[in-house]
């Protein structure tokens, strides 16, 4: 046999025996980034999906069946995703893709989702055009959701703190890759709103060593405070150049900043760095004593590598089984208009979920949920302890 | 007039770094008119190396810098060796079947393998080198310095030196320049080019590894660190010139300054602009390099 009828017959036999199993498990896409400077990001998100699996496998699975995941590693690369995205859909045959953690990933591959009428749970992108890529009434149906705290919410709550703390000079260094400068814009508008107009606005490539020429402009412009959109590793290198330049200024920005990448590398001079998270590290709730203990018990961890993004894949995959099971079938649409109207509650570890989608509104993250974190002793704790203690532990979305 | 200064010497550090692995690249296209496109691997496996070896001996209550200094054999042995295969798997057999495009593709597959196995070697997670300096800025006339950042320009600029005074005095380093001169006649006169060509290959890894454990302690090391940084120095070594090891240290110099300036007194989003502008002018202008001879090619 050639080569080519070998690879035709066991691609036959693939998508046979695929066809055969869609029967005995619900398949699910986890598409992330597990390589590359995002990799903190995608992992811990996979482990978060991972985790909540095992859990409903282990109480009956879905529909009587068990979930099955699919999991592919798109490198944070556009043109990958887009490719996986094909690949679930039509060779894999899933009934739901979770993942997402790369806001430029998102709006090139759920495109394909979308045509093919297949829900997508952003558990981690936040550009904030994500869930309105595909909005009614120019579309039919929407069926991109998130479970992210989006830029919109994300830029309000840095800016929000700028005004508080009493800054009037901004600076802001931002990646050049989607994430970055959408964050940008967005932040550029919530501090347009509050009266604020940055002094400076950087910019640098992924995979830049050297960030001195952008701290050096920044520091010029005279700005009383650095914000910040981008990821680990390039945020280190900020902060880097901040201390090299021997500028003391406070630096605040995107969720990003809890990144392990960040904090390891950034070490002594990452210190004291605040960014809105929708879940920090602390048994503040019984459900995230316990969600923390099974991660730890079971990755053999101390910190989660990035546990906002354990937390909010651990929740989609939830959100996603509770739709599945109300809507008694896999179909894409049927499992969308649960989502859309979902009776019951699920209780998550970043919040309790009571009816957190409806047909115009795709965010299950509203702007209260999130709360300021800091990074202390290489750890991110809340900026505000009492943001997290009594009533202020479990923060639920607003009923309209 | 004090950013000034600030910006160029980060223009240097960055610079020295892209020459150091450009260097890599003449030592090897002197000898066999071959490159290594695999060399941001070469120093990728060297950081990393570096890293496994420095954290090994910290744990046995060893000082940063002692660490550091006694994990640089290790790392120039391992970076001899990795060249060494790389020419032996990826180039010989091109260069004797006279090839013209066999090592490319060769050299780039022995690259991605290098850097597969390094992710599972080492994880994919980009990984804090421990700096063996301080990492407190110094101030000279006014001028923040990290530590490193010098010990990245000694550092390359020691290990240039002493390639150059191999090559000049040493009668192995003259069989080295014979061979780049004319290999047939070098062959002819009793050298054995084929090992000449090997050891131009070690050596050009070892100048990949020192990059990658001088720089590593200022970035952080990964699997992916190296891609970015070979790149670049492809670029450096046709702004300065193939043939010329001065030129392709100014070439590096010269687009690290200008990456760091245009960064400050332009646009950080339009930094490495003029870097791309200048090799497409040097391409167009003078193919040869800003320092190389221009050589005429005889079929």
């Amino acid at each position: 046999m050639t080569i080519k009828t070998w690879l035709a017959a066991a691609a036959f036999s693939a998508a046979f025996i695929g066809a055969a199993h869609a029967q005995q498990t619900i398949k699910i896409g986890v598409s992330g980034p597990y390589t590359g400077g995002s990799a903190a990001m995608g992992v811990s998100m996979r482990d978060g999906v991972k985790l909540a699996t095992q859990e409903i496998n282990k109480a009956g699975g879905v529909l009587g069946k068990p979930i099955q995941l699919i999991e592919r590693d798109d490198e944070a690369k556009n043109e990958l995703g887009v490719q996986i995205a094909q690949e679930l859909i039509n060779k894999e045959q899933v009934v739901a893709t979770v993942g997402f953690i790369n806001t430029g990933v998102s709006l090139a591959a759920q495109r394909f989702y979308q045509e093919a009428e297949i829900p997508v749970m952003n558990n981690v992108s936040t550009g904030t055009l994500v869930t309105q890529q595909f909005k009614p009434p120019e579309n039919k149906a929407n069926y991109i959701f998130r479970n992210s705290a989006n830029d919109t919410i994300q830029s309000a709550m840095v800016a929000e703190a700028v005004k508080k703390a009493g800054y009037t000079k901004v600076a802001i260094i931002a990646d050049s890759t989607n994430y970055g400068q959408l964050g940008r814009a967005d932040l550029e508008k919530a501090l347009a709103e509050r009266g604020l107009k940055p002094v400076a606005t950087e910019k640098f490539n992924i995979g830049d060593t050297d960030m001195t020429a952008q701290a050096l402009r920044a520091k010029d412009a005279g700005a009383d405070v650095v914000l910040t959109y981008a990821i680990g590793p390039e945020l280190a290198q900020t902060v880097n150049a901040v201390v090299k330049l021997g500028w003391k200024v406070p630096v605040m920005g995107s969720w990003t900043l809890s990144m392990a990448s960040f904090i390891d590398a950034a070490g002594a001079n990452g210190e004291g760095v605040m960014m809105p998270q929708t879940f920090i590290q602390l048994p503040s709730t019984p459900k995230r004593k316990s969600f923390i203990e099974a991660y730890q018990a079971a990755y053999k961890v101390d910190r989660i590598p990035s546990p906002v993004s354990a937390a909010q894949g651990y929740d989609s995959m939830y959100l996603l089984a509770a739709a599945i099971n109300q809507a008694k079938s896999t179909d894409g649409r049927k499992v969308r208009e649960a989502l859309e109207n979902l009776t019951t509650k699920v209780e998550g570890v970043v919040t309790t979920y009571d009816k957190p989608f409806s047909a115009t509104d795709h965010e299950a993250i509203t702007a209260n949920i999130p709360v300021l974190g800091i990074v202390k002793g290489g750890r991110v704790i809340p900026a505000n302890p009492a943001d997290l203690e009594g009533d202020g532990a479990l923060r639920v979305k607003p009923k309209v | 007039m004090q950013n000034f200064f600030q910006i160029l010497v980060s223009g240097i550090s960055v610079g020295m770094i892209y020459g150091v692995i450009a260097f890599g690249y003449q030592l090897t296209f002197a000898t066999s008119k071959t490159l290594n496109f695999g060399q941001g691997e070469a120093l990728t496996l060297g950081a990393l190396v570096g890293l496994t070896c420095v954290n090994f001996l910290i744990g046995l209550h060893l000082g940063n810098l002692a660490a550091y200094l006694i994990a640089l054999p290790f790392v120039f042995a391992f970076g001899l060796l990795q060249g060494a295969v790389v020419e032996r798997l990826g180039v010989r057999q091109a260069m004797k079947t006279k090839s013209e495009a066999g090592w490319i593709m060769a050299t780039i597959a022995l690259g991605i393998i290098f850097k597969n196995m390094a992710e599972n070697i080492w994880g994919k997670d980009p990984l804090k080198f421990p700096s063996p300096l301080s990492e407190n800025p110094l101030t000279i006339a006014g001028v923040n310095v990290r530590p490193m950042e010098i010990a990245i320009v000694l550092g390359a600029l020691a290990m240039m030196l002493a390639v150059e005074t191999f090559n000049r005095r040493s009668i192995y380093g003259k069989a080295v320049v014979a061979t780049s001169n004319d290999r047939d006649a070098a062959g002819l006169m009793g050298i054995n080019t084929p090992l000449v060509i090997t050891f131009s290959y070690a050596l050009s890894s070892l100048a990949a590894a020192l990059a990658g454990v001088l720089i590593a302690p200022i970035t952080l090391t990964g699997a992916n660190m190296g891609a970015a940084l070979g790149l670049k120095a492809f670029a450096v070594a046709i702004i300065g010139g193939l043939s010329s090891g001065f030129g392709v240290v100014a070439g590096g110099l010269i687009l690290g300054i200008t990456e760091s300036m245009t960064g400050f007194y332009f646009d950080t989003g339009y930094k490495d602009v003029p870097g791309l502008i200048l090799l497409l002018l040097v391409l167009s202008l003078k193919p040869a390099g800003l320092f190389g001879k221009t050589a005429i090619k005889k079929v």
